[in-house]
């Protein structure tokens, strides 16, 4: 039976329902259509067309972050609703994380990066070691040309992927070297990826809170920076 | 079917959200006028220090509190989601990354449920409020909604059917009330403060204007009152006089209460209506209430208001208005989206 994938992270809407092995569908979107108008309609259409009732869900996989903070809380608000009311696991998956699993390439660094504003993206770096994916930094806020300038002082060479290498495709191809910019169907999320990793996560026994769950902002608001910044730490 | 006759008719539940602004709520009601339970999780605490609800913060709390909120409403009203006929949220206005959480859980509810999905204008669910806090209350009648980010005149006429006389052209009544606190030094939310604070001053001691109090003109400006009320603040300041803020609270509320009362009541007579009721946050505000009660009775009108908690954003007001609207089949699908500056105005209905 298959689970739900939900991708909301970025500009692009994507939805997908996968089994194990197999993935059943996918819709993948990159208009200037809110998420709010096409998440709903498009898993509505997407079981439909794989002729699966909602009924037979075994899961929902949900990318959690980090990426825009709108974005997130749309996909995550659909998934942990659908989890609560049709009473099937959730599991939120890192979004950077599904990038890098939906492109099982060894003696590659895969690094999506996704905007973070005023030339900053969440950053993090991976790779396939033995079959399995591993996470050589978790996601950071970096400055984008200190990133890319990093990047390329690696031996390996680095796929660059997500909105910030389509953003910075310029900067990528200025500094060359070993650095790769994703290919089109690669550079974007996925929600088959989410689906993928996911999967994985339910099948692992891994429940997350349906109740409590939140994105992974990796930032906080900016008027709590602010505030603290006036009034000093306080904690 | 002689047997559904002796079957005891089921109640129509409603089940709201309403996460608009600083509250996440969830209720259920019954036949759109008991209320089961109104779960309301408030952020007013967290907004404090910031002297004002912060958006993104407002949204972060929401994704937190949302589905216990929803969870504890359906416990409290003895209900689960095979009960509920209608489900209702709040789709504008209001913040529009508030907004969303809401609607998101909403349509997902919906569609996992099958439940049909009833998008509430949080406006027209403040004027409802009082169909709750008032059970023999039925329109016609005028509402007068004042609230943080509103000031409306509105005539309803029927159930789902509404005329906007007018509404203010600058700050809301509210907004003027929360910028004079702040200035006064008082705290977030300066509404009660500002209140208590009056109730001890004389109304008559500073001459604040009224602004666009002509006959039959039915929109408003605080705007103006609010300067004056900053400038003697500040005048005074720079010239190390001693102000009596018990004086300075109370004359301002005057006015703004004057010009909230006066065009209630004019709007009421052209409109031939003879009940009026009050709306919204500022709706909990003892000396307007006093006031428009006093007026009301004088003029031979009948006056309704909420009960203070249902006078704060609830969700047990969003589902009185969606189980309204459920009677005449007013749906949303789930292309649903959140509208942060839908408008309260002329409503037509087909039946
Ligand atoms: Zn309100």
């Amino acid at each position: 039976m298959p689970i739900l994938a939900i991708d909301t992270a970025t500009l692009v809407s994507s939805v997908a329902l996968a089994t194990e092995d197999t993935l059943l569908a996918e819709i993948t979107l990159q208009t200037k259509k809110t998420h709010s108008e096409l998440l709903m309609p498009h898993i509505a259409k997407l079981l439909d067309m794989a002729q699966v009732a909602k009924t037979d869900l075994k899961g929902v996989a949900v990318s959690i972050g980090p990426g825009s903070f709108t974005g997130l809380r749309i996909g995550l608000s659909t998934a942990k609703t659908l989890a609560y009311a049709l009473q099937i696991p959730l599991a939120g998956v890192p979004t950077l994380a599904a990038m890098a699993y939906g492109c099982p390439v060894p003696g590659v660094i895969l690094a999506p990066m996704l905007d973070a504003q005023k030339g900053n993206v969440y950053q993090a770096l991976f790779e396939w070691h033995q079959g399995e994916l591993k996470e050589i930094q978790p996601a950071v806020v970096t400055e984008v040309t200190a990133a890319l300038e990093s990047l390329s002082q690696q031996e390996r060479p680095v796929l660059v992927m997500g909105e910030s290498a389509v953003m910075y495709c310029d900067k990528i191809k200025q500094i060359g070297k070993n650095l790769i910019l994703a290919a089109p169907h690669v550079v974007i999320q996925r929600a088959s990826s989410v689906a993928g990793l996911g999967y994985k996560l339910i099948k692992q026994g891994v429940r997350h809170d349906v109740m409590g769950l939140e994105p992974l902002y990796i930032r906080r608001s900016e008027a709590e920076v602010l505030w603290e910044c006036r009034h000093g730490v306080a904690k | 079917m002689e047997n559904t006759q002796q079957e005891t008719r089921k109640p129509c539940l409603t089940l709201a959200l309403e996460t608009s602004c600083d509250e996440t709520s969830a209720a259920v009601v019954a036949d759109g006028r008991i209320v089961l339970s109104n779960i309301i999780s408030s952020q007013i605490p967290v907004h404090q220090k910031y002297g004002g609800v912060v958006p993104e913060i407002a949204s972060r709390k929401h994704i937190e509190n949302v589905l216990p909120v929803i969870d504890q409403a359906l416990q409290a009203a003895g209900a689960s989601l095979t009960d509920i006929s209608a489900i209702g949220v709040t789709y504008g206005p209001g913040l529009v990354g508030a907004l969303l959480v809401g609607v998101s859980v909403a349509k997902a509810l919906s569609f996992a449920s099958g439940i049909p999905l009833v998008g509430v204008n949080h406006l027209e669910g403040h004027i409802f409020a009082n169909f709750l806090a008032h059970p023999k209350l039925e329109p016609p009648f005028m509402a007068l909604v004042v609230s943080g980010g509103h000031t409306s005149l509105v005539h309803v006429k029927g159930y789902n059917e509404f005329a906007l006389l007018g509404q203010t052209r600058d700050d809301a009544a509210g907004e003027a009330f929360d910028k004079v606190a702040r200035v006064m030094k008082l705290p977030y939310p300066g509404g009660p403060y500002i209140d208590a604070l009056a109730a001890k001053g004389n109304p008559e001691a500073i001459a604040f204007p009224r602004a666009l109090s002509g006959k039959n003109s039915f929109e408003f400006s605080f705007s103006g009152l609010k300067s004056a009320v900053l400038n003697y603040l500040n005048s005074a300041a720079q010239k190390q006089e001693d102000i009596n803020t018990a004086d300075v609270a109370a004359s301002f509320q005057a006015a703004v209460i004057d010009v909230l009362v006066n065009k209630s009541l004019q709007a009421a007579a052209i409109c031939g209506v003879e009940q009026i009721v009050l709306a919204g946050g500022v709706a909990a505000n003892s000396g307007l209430k006093a006031k428009l009660g006093y007026e009301c009775q004088q003029a031979g009108i009948s006056f309704f208001y909420p009960d203070p908690i249902l006078c704060t954003d609830n969700a047990a007001m969003i589902a009185c208005r969606a189980y309204y609207q459920h009677q005449i089949g007013d749906y949303a699908d789930l292309h649903l989206n959140a509208k942060p500056s839908l408008k309260l105005g002329a409503r037509k209905v087909g039946t």
